[in-house]
């Protein structure tokens, strides 16, 4: 363990920093989990559950800020300190776009419950989650046991979800075209499955942040991309 | 010289206080137009090292100063060498600003007489008011610089020796904790003139306040029990220093 400071009130202040930023994981992570549930199960109830605790991860991460704006202010932080501040600032923002997409997930679930015409399988979605889960889980570990490794673990794996992505956003082309009645529900799983792919594109950006934490420099390495429906044309 | 040579180079320089080993195998380069900021804790030997520049070690007599240093390729350890010149082109300030108990005027003017560096009156009052104004002290004083140095403000005070040591043009400004008896407002006045005395002087300072060395220098320095640990681009120093030792000093944990 690294030496403690001087003044250990700035020592715990950073602790409770570092608690808060993964309270805040964690309360994301079980998020899109329910999400997920709630579109499986068409659990009405619990999507507008998820819907209404996006407003404590957003009360996180106003907390998050206010104290690390108020630890630059107050203890002029240096090197490690420095690094753990700021990069606590750009964490709980990305925390909060994630959370978002786990909330914009939960409202779309009462709109494909009502599609009565057509509802394309949804097992793609689940799959990507999984991997959201677990990159989730790997993310707050790297960040606890402070593993640099781990964190580029997270940041290479962003590309199954890019991959489960574009053969789904395939397929739900395959529909609409085919049955033009699928469209409706079509759509809101792909604003799902895109977002669900924006949110590992956070993740990998908050193992990023991590391993800049640890090592002080940024990941030179070039990342494997996956997604590549933005050149999809039939 | 060329544009990035260092203006003053030590190479293995070793200080002995009488059996006590001050510093050991120092080698760094202080660069031309740069602020190099010397930091450690206190003991460290970066107050001795900053002596070392400009022979101010020789006053004492159990001091002996091993190693080569240079101004501009001379060997200032020379002991040829005239410590008189030597100071006038290596200044220094103090960390307690000491103006000399006679008119502001007479402080800026001493060392150019001493030195015979200006001509006539009309030449030293030349001098007088540029090395004011250079300093940031003129608009203050210029309607009174016939009172005494020591009945102007700690701030005030400071930047008079500071002008004081600018009016024999020296070519490098060694620093010792010059803001540490200074208010706010003055350290910042103090800061701005260190940054515009940068554009024509090598400066070096000691300093205690991190966020001072952050703020003004280019290169900076760290000093433990005697050794330099680390030195480099102040902005890697402050985020990401490459040894343990520095990192515990300036982020205030236990060394």
């Amino acid at each position: 363990m690294p030496n403690s400071h001087i003044v250990s009130s700035f020592g715990e202040d950073i602790k409770n920093l570092r608690q808060k930023i993964v309270e805040m994981a964690k309360l994301v992570q079980e998020q899109f989990n329910n999400a997920e549930k709630a579109l499986v199960e068409r659990d009405l109830k619990l999507a507008s559950s998820v819907k209404d605790r996006d407003a404590i991860v957003d009360q996180i991460e106003q907390e998050i800020e206010q104290k690390a704006i108020e630890l630059i202010a107050t203890r002029s932080p240096m090197a490690d300190d420095l690094r753990e501040i700021i990069s606590a600032i750009k964490i709980c923002n990305a925390l909060e776009r994630i959370g978002d997409y786990a909330k914009n997930l939960s409202k779309r679930v009462p709109v494909i419950n009502e599609e009565k015409q057509f509802v394309a399988n949804t097992t793609v979605i689940s799959q990507m989650i999984s991997i959201i889960n677990d990159m989730t889980e790997d993310v707050i570990d790297a960040y606890n046991t402070k593993d640099a490794d781990k964190a580029i673990s997270v940041w290479t794996r962003d590309l199954a979800v890019d991959n489960l992505y574009d053969s789904f956003f395939r397929e739900l082309l395959t529909h609409m075209m085919e049955n033009p009645r699928s469209i409706t529900s079509a759509t809101h799983l792909l604003f799902i499955a895109k977002n669900v792919e924006r949110a590992g594109d956070h993740l990998t950006n908050i193992a990023e942040i991590i391993y800049y934490i640890i090592e002080g420099r940024t990941i030179e390495m070039v990342r494997p991309k996956g997604d590549l429906s933005n050149e999809t044309s039939f | 010289m060329t544009a990035n040579s260092p203006k003053m180079s030590a190479k293995k320089v070793n200080v002995f206080y009488g059996e006590n080993h001050a510093l050991k195998d120092i080698s760094l380069d202080i660069n031309p137009n740069q602020v190099t900021a010397l930091i450690g804790p206190s003991g460290c030997g970066k107050s001795t090292f900053l002596r070392c520049l400009n022979r101010m070690n020789d006053t004492i007599d159990i001091c002996r100063v091993e190693g080569t240093i240079t101004l501009d390729n001379q060997n200032i350890n020379d002991k040829a060498l005239d410590v008189v010149q030597l100071r006038a082109r290596v200044g220094m300030v103090f960390q307690n600003p000491n103006p000399f108990p006679k008119s502001v005027y007479d402080n800026i003017a001493y060392g150019p007489r001493l030195h015979g560096i200006a001509k006539n009156k009309n030449d030293l009052d030349d001098i007088v008011q540029s090395s004011l104004k250079k300093a940031g002290l003129w608009n203050e004083v210029h309607d009174r610089l016939d009172v005494s140095g020591t009945s102007l403000s700690g701030g005030q005070q400071q930047r008079l020796c500071i002008a004081r040591t600018i009016a024999i043009e020296p070519e490098v400004i060694l620093m010792d904790e010059p803001c540490s008896a200074l208010d706010p407002i003055a350290t910042a006045i103090i800061e701005e003139l260190i940054e515009d005395l940068k554009t024509r002087y090598a400066i070096v300072i000691v300093t205690h306040s991190m966020q001072q060395a952050a703020r003004i220098s280019q290169k900076t320095a760290f000093f433990h029990l005697g050794k330099l640990m680390e030195m480099g681009d102040t902005t890697t120093i402050f985020t990401n220093p490459r040894h343990e030792k520095t990192k515990d000093y300036i982020t205030g944990r236990y060394g």
